[in-house]
């Protein structure tokens, strides 16, 4: 079945991202000088300036910092999924990444409620990070 | 174009402001005491000044609370009547010297105060949702530059892109704490009739969404006198203005900009 939902459109910014989520790696940029971990990924690290920086795996771990449950589909491709929960994840790395709690009832989602990162592979070049309640 | 605008998020079925806010509008009811008991007397207070001006798109619609309460959710927390109107329309105001306005035929008002901080960075990463959101600085510039304190205002015309906006706005530039927004806005405050007029056109939320110049057009001519039958003073029991408080915010509240007015 050809998948219908809109896809990733890497930049020079985000093509090394995508390429590590279709290898189920969650990385980020870390800054060589500051330390920080940025989203979205950048030439530059948006609280030092500095240019260098390394890569980063994330555990996947992380908490809900906010969300919100679809019941109306902007694109025709999401109407199945009504109603789906879109969520902004504080990760434990640091950074905030927007994604979807999958497996989970709306009701029973809360802010600061612990989640897992789970793979959801939709074609041959693409692999999606999402959340789940965490296992333990 | 709304494919385009939502980037990366589209492929997480994110797309639009409504859910933007809504993320906010979520954290907000986390951090302190707020949610549709809140947001309800927002879209209902605004919609009784909306009956009260033949322009307004939902003139001739009331709306109450329990119609508020059974519509249906669009992006949860967010109801239909959370969100405002999609408008075709313009609005202008002609900005002049102070010297040249005193000699035209129309009552002019004077620009008192303005102030602009922006926040900024993108939603996910956003610290700033649940406030201070850019308003609070904004506020204290512009309330800088004018000379004056909260006490003076009299009457408020809030950018309301959703409720949730004019509450974040009106409590980071003061008019009341954390959380107390529920009974500030208690026994209609904000409607014909009460202590602290808000949006008294209806608002973007029941009269037309103009972007910021909807909140800035109605204050300009409520202090020019020339609202009708929803003019603020004795028509509408409410105190004469002098001084109204405007804000605009922009992008998922990114940007922030107020404006004090006042009667020449």
């Amino acid at each position: 079945m050809t998948y219908k939902k809109p896809l990733p459109n890497p930049t020079p910014d985000t093509r090394t991202f995508w390429k590590q989520c279709k290898n189920h790696r969650l990385t980020f940029q870390k800054c060589n000088d500051c330390g920080h971990v940025r989203w979205p990924p950048a030439l530059i690290c948006p609280r030092c300036h500095s240019v260098s920086h390394e890569s980063i795996e994330s555990s996947g771990r992380g908490t809900v910092f906010t969300f919100v449950v679809y019941h109306q589909a902007f694109h025709p491709a999401f109407h199945e999924d009504l109603p789906y929960i879109v969520a902004i994840i504080k990760l434990k790395e640091g950074p905030q990444f927007l994604s979807n709690i999958v497996g989970c009832d709306p009701d029973q989602v809360s802010c600061d409620m612990s989640v897992e990162l789970v793979w959801e592979d939709i074609n041959e070049d693409f692999s999606l990070p999402k959340f789940q309640p965490a296992s333990r | 174009m709304l494919l385009e605008d939502a980037g990366d998020q589209a492929a997480f079925g994110h797309f639009g402001a409504v859910a933007g806010y809504a993320l906010a509008a979520r954290r907000a009811m986390y951090t302190f005491q707020t949610g549709p008991e809140t947001w309800q007397q927002i879209a209902t207070g605004q919609r009784k000044w909306a009956n009260l001006n033949p322009d307004a798109t939902m003139y001739g619609k009331p709306l109450t609370p329990e119609d508020y309460m059974l519509s249906g959710y669009l992006v949860e927390p967010f109801r239909r009547y959370d969100c405002c109107l999609i408008s075709d329309g313009g609005r202008a105001c002609i900005i002049t010297s102070t010297e040249r306005a005193r000699d035209l035929k129309q009552n002019p008002v004077l620009i008192m105060g303005l102030g602009q901080h922006n926040p900024s960075s993108a939603i996910e990463q956003s610290d700033f949702m649940t406030g201070p959101t850019g308003a609070k600085i904004a506020g204290q510039k512009a309330f800088g530059m004018a000379g004056i304190t909260i006490d003076e205002i009299d009457a408020c015309q809030i950018y309301d892109c959703f409720t949730y906006t004019v509450e974040i706005t009106l409590q980071d530039y003061g008019f009341f704490r954390p959380g107390e927004g529920e009974d500030w806005f208690r026994e209609g405050i904000i409607e014909p009739g009460g202590r602290m007029p808000v949006n008294t056109s209806g608002g973007q939320l029941s009269e037309a969404y103009f972007m910021g110049l909807t909140p800035l057009t109605e204050a300009v001519m409520q202090l020019m006198g020339r609202c009708g039958t929803r003019q603020l003073g004795p028509e509408t029991n409410t105190k004469k203005p002098e001084i109204i408080l405007c804000s605009d915010n922009g992008a998922t509240l990114q940007t922030h900009s107020c404006s004090i007015l006042r009667r020449l």
